[in-house]
Order: C-alpha cells, then sequence, then structure tokens
C-alpha cells in the first residue's frame, strides 16, 4: 500500500516536474527569439563589417550573431511578401544588418534596452531594435504562467507528500501493539525506529523504480506524440539520470515519511 | 548497600483529559519497596491504581514529588534512559498484549532482541522463562490457540526473561475466572519467593486475602497500609 502510495505520488511529481521544466525550455526558447535584436548597418565595407560582428560577439550575453547582407535581406523580403515584393524587385534598398539573439538570461527587456543603448552609439551603426512592447507582454505571460505552473506543482507535491504521509501513518499505526511491546521491554527509539527506516527505504526504491519506468513511459509517449517535446530531451541530460534522481527521491521520501511518522507515533503511543 | 528499591515521595498526579482538562489522579502518594518484596496496591477502578504503575515504568511523570526506581530519579532522568530503566522491569497488564501473529516462545525472544540480545542465550533464557511460569509444553502455540491464563503466563514469561529487579502487575487477573486467577497468583508468588520484587495491582480482594501480603490501599488520592484480613 505504501509503496502504491509512493509509485503515485513520484508519477505525479515526475510528470509534473517535467511538463514544467518542458514549459521553461519553451518560454525561454520563445523569449529568445521574441529578444532577438536587428542591428541595421550603415554602408560599410568588409573589414568594417568583421570589426562589428567581433564587437558584437564579445558583449556580455551575447548567444549568436548572424550577418544578413543586402541581398539576403531581399530575399527574405521576398520570402515574406511574395508578389507585393515585386515593385521593388530591381533595387537592393535594404540595409545589411546583423541578428543577435541573447541567452535566456539576458533576452528580458532591460538587459536589451542597454544593449540597444550601447550598440546604437558605434560607429556604421544606423539602428538597433528588438520588438519592445512584444517582449514585454511575453515576460508578463511567461511570469504568470510560471507562478500559475509553480502553485499546481505546489499543491500536486504537497497532495503526493500527504498521500504517502497518510498510508505510512496507517501502515505503522496497524503494528502499534508491536512499537508498545518494543517500547515495554525497553528499547530505545532509534531501535524502534531502525526497522520502519529500513522499510521506508526499501519501499522508496521499489516505488521509485516502478514510478521512474512509468514517467519514462508517459513521457517517451508525449514525446511521440506532441510536437517539439522531444527535441529538448530530458532534464539532467539524459532519461537515465533524470529517472535516477527520481528514484533517489522516491528513497528520500520513504525514509522521510517512516522517520516523521514513527517518531511522532513514538512519542505519543502510550503503554497502556 | 540501598535496600529500598522503589521510593515515592509526596507524588500528586494529574493526566490531560478527552478535552484538554488536568484530571487530577492523586494528591500526596509515598510508598517504599524493598528488594524482594511482595506488595499489592488495592483500590476501587478509577483510584488510581494503574497511574500508579505508569509513574514507575515512567510512562507517566509526576507534577510534584519524587519517584525512584532503583538508581532512576523521575526528576533527573532524561528521556533517552527510560528504555534502560524499563529493562529492570518487567510489566504484565490486564489484557496480555501479545503479538498476535508470532508463538509464545516468539514473543518472549522478541523481549530479548528488542533489547540488543542475540545468539543462543535467548533460546535458553526463554525456556527458562517458560519452565519458570509453567508454559514449556505451549511454546510454539501463538495466543489464539492459548487460554486466558496461558496467554497471561506467555505475558509473566516476557517481563522475566530480561531478569528484571521488580515485577509491575497491574490487574494481571483481571481477565482471569477464579480458578485461572490463582494459578497466575501461584506463579507471582513463586517469582517472590525466587526474589524477584513484586507490586501487583488488583481490586480482587478474595486473591489478597488468600495470598496475603503488604497491603496498600489508595484512598482518596493517598496511599494508606491495610491488614488484608480487614479486607
Amino acid at each position: 500500500m505504501a509503496v502504491t502510495a509512493l509509485a503515485v505520488a513520484l508519477v505525479l511529481i515526475g510528470i509534473v516536474g517535467l511538463l514544467s521544466w518542458q514549459g521553461q525550455q519553451v518560454a525561454e526558447w520563445v523569449k529568445q527569439r521574441v529578444g532577438e535584436v536587428q542591428v541595421f548597418l550603415e554602408p560599410a565595407d568588409d573589414i568594417a563589417i568583421e570589426r562589428l560582428r567581433t564587437q558584437l560577439v564579445g558583449q556580455v550575453g551575447v548567444d549568436s550573431v548572424e550577418f544578413i547582407s543586402t541581398e539576403q535581406a531581399a530575399v527574405i523580403f521576398r520570402e515574406e511578401f511574395g508578389d507585393e515584393a515585386d515593385v521593388f524587385e530591381d533595387e537592393l534598398y535594404l540595409p545589411a544588418s546583423f541578428r543577435v539573439r541573447l541567452d535566456p538570461d539576458h533576452a528580458v527587456s532591460d538587459s536589451l534596452v542597454q544593449f540597444q543603448q550601447r550598440v546604437q552609439s558605434w560607429s556604421k551603426v544606423d539602428t538597433v531594435a528588438f520588438e519592445q512592447s512584444l517582449l514585454t507582454r511575453v515576460e508578463r505571460n511567461v511570469r504568470v504562467y510560471s507562478m500559475m505552473g509553480f502553485g499546481i506543482g505546489l499543491l500536486v507535491v504537497l497532495a503526493a507528500l500527504l498521500l504517502v504521509g497518510n498510508t505510512v501513518r496507517l501502515t505503522i499505526y496497524a503494528r502499534r501493539l508491536l512499537i508498545r511491546t518494543m517500547k515495554l521491554v525497553g528499547a530505545t527509539d532509534s531501535f524502534i525506529r531502525r526497522p520502519f527506516l529500513v522499510e521506508g527505504v526499501l519501499q522508496g526504491l521499489l516505488a521509485g523504480l516502478v514510478g521512474s519506468f512509468i514517467v519514462w513511459l508517459l513521457y517517451s509517449g508525449l514525446q511521440e506524440f506532441v510536437v517539439g517535446l522531444g527535441a529538448e530531451g530530458w532534464p539532467a541530460g539524459s532519461a537515465f539520470l533524470t529517472l535516477f534522481g527520481l528514484t533517489m527521491l522516491g528513497v528520500l521520501l520513504g525514509w522521510l515519511a517512516s522517520w516523521i511518522a514513527v517518531r511522532r507515533f513514538i512519542k505519543k503511543v502510550r503503554l497502556s | 548497600m540501598e535496600s529500598t528499591l522503589v521510593e515515592l515521595r509526596n507524588v500528586a498526579v494529574s493526566y490531560a483529559g478527552h478535552s484538554g482538562e488536568r484530571l487530577k489522579v492523586a494528591g500526596d502518594l509515598s510508598l517504599t519497596l524493598e528488594k524482594g518484596e511482595m506488595v499489592y496496591l488495592i483500590g476501587p477502578t478509577g483510584s488510581g491504581k494503574s497511574t500508579l504503575l505508569k509513574l514507575l515504568y515512567m510512562d507517566l511523570k509526576p507534577d510534584f514529588g519524587i519517584v525512584r526506581v532503583g538508581h532512576y530519579q523521575s526528576d533527573r532522568i532524561a528521556d533517552k534512559e527510560i528504555p534502560y530503566l524499563r529493562r529492570s522491569l518487567g510489566v504484565v497488564f490486564q489484557d496480555f498484549q501479545l503479538l498476535s501473529d508470532r508463538s509464545a516462545f516468539e514473543n518472549i525472544a522478541f523481549a530479548m532482541y528488542a533489547t540488543g540480545k542475540r545468539g543462543r542465550a535467548v533460546k535458553e533464557r526463554v525456556m527458562q522463562a517458560l519452565a519458570r511460569v509453567g508454559l514449556s509444553h505451549r511454546a510454539h502455540a501463538k495466543p489464539h490457540e492459548m487460554s486466558g491464563g496461558e496467554q497471561q503466563r506467555a505475558c509473566i514469561a516476557r517481563a522475566i526473561v530480561n531478569e528484571p529487579v521488580l515485577l509491575l502487575a497491574d490487574e494481571p487477573t483481571g481477565n482471569l475466572d477464579p480458578r485461572v486467577a490463582d494459578e497466575i497468583q501461584k506463579v507471582l508468588i513463586k517469582l517472590h519467593k525466587e526474589g524477584m520484587a513484586v507490586l501487583m495491582a488488583t481490586h480482587d480482594y478474595r486473591l489478597v486475602k488468600e495470598f496475603p501480603a503488604r497491603t496498600m490501599a489508595l484512598v482518596k488520592g493517598r496511599l494508606v497500609e491495610v491488614d488484608p484480613e480487614t479486607l
């Protein structure tokens, strides 16, 4: 019974954890894309362009820098506007630019504004632009969804811990006569606790293995059917490490729940 | 060498009722028990006999006064020392409290395992304890296969297997018919004659008169010595 409750708790924690992690990855990806900075250039020769690229790459928080020549800009323009781009067909009027992507920690409004102001003052730079209003909206939404996700995750984890705690408490209560007898004949508290803790650890290990297997099945299935989910893979770099962590969490939970329940019970139990 | 085994000095004790209020049990208890002595503790139901025994195995601590058992004293004992006090005591209850899934032998051996004893000595000591209470032939019977008298003998064997200096018996014959009660009483008298101190709480005055010993009555929260013949 305790193994089932622990396994259910671990599946809930595992799935909520993985989905939260996925959500965070997606949010960061969106922020990074929305937070792309376009550095439009004045007419410049190759040496100046290369110098600017080196300067940009050297800036704190810059993840990637991509040069877009006037020709490439025209191609992109034609791809995006189709037939309507024909009116400008013979004229290379779009400026060359750098598309700068910052890492997730720096792809936030404040950092981007500072970055914009700094780069704007450089020679051969015409305009530095990014979607500030969209980014602000995205940041606000990410914050709201993160808080909601955190709240739901917290509730799930609390429910899981309560489920485990109550189940272990019931299991120990069922053996109250055993504990009472041990106390009566002079067993020390640590001696009484020991078998329950060993049992808790073993139950946690078994529940961890079962729970990890179920999480692996569910998450692998989700990765098959939900587009884009598979691309991010698993937290901690591999499925093995993630599920090993979940199994160890099971061991910890089993030990902790047993420790709390048996400690309380030993204190409370009366001998007659 | 100190001959007094148990001492209660001006003890007042109360416990928390169901609604949290303090219920006073005794106001001024004083008692001494010598090594190897047998004493009856009598009084009507609810007079505080079990509470007094709880004070001795320190399941309850006094509000005032001092309880001393051997070299353990209620106002100085740390919680972690209480198990060691209990190893010097044997306790027997009215309702047996045997582990239902274990045989008499296993129930008694459990008392030794629980105090860290292992090996061949456990088997020898358990068989000795069973022999002392006349239950060797039922060593492998489970509690539901034993009569009330046999279960109480198993409890006594469990209580004495660690060779305590004091046996506390809380209404040990309360659930038994008079004939079986007499048999159990004879077992307790035998242990007393072998040198063990016995403090037995009972409201069975017939037993006290039939097997006389020093008798203390709990009257209105005080202990008064009475002559068993006058009961």
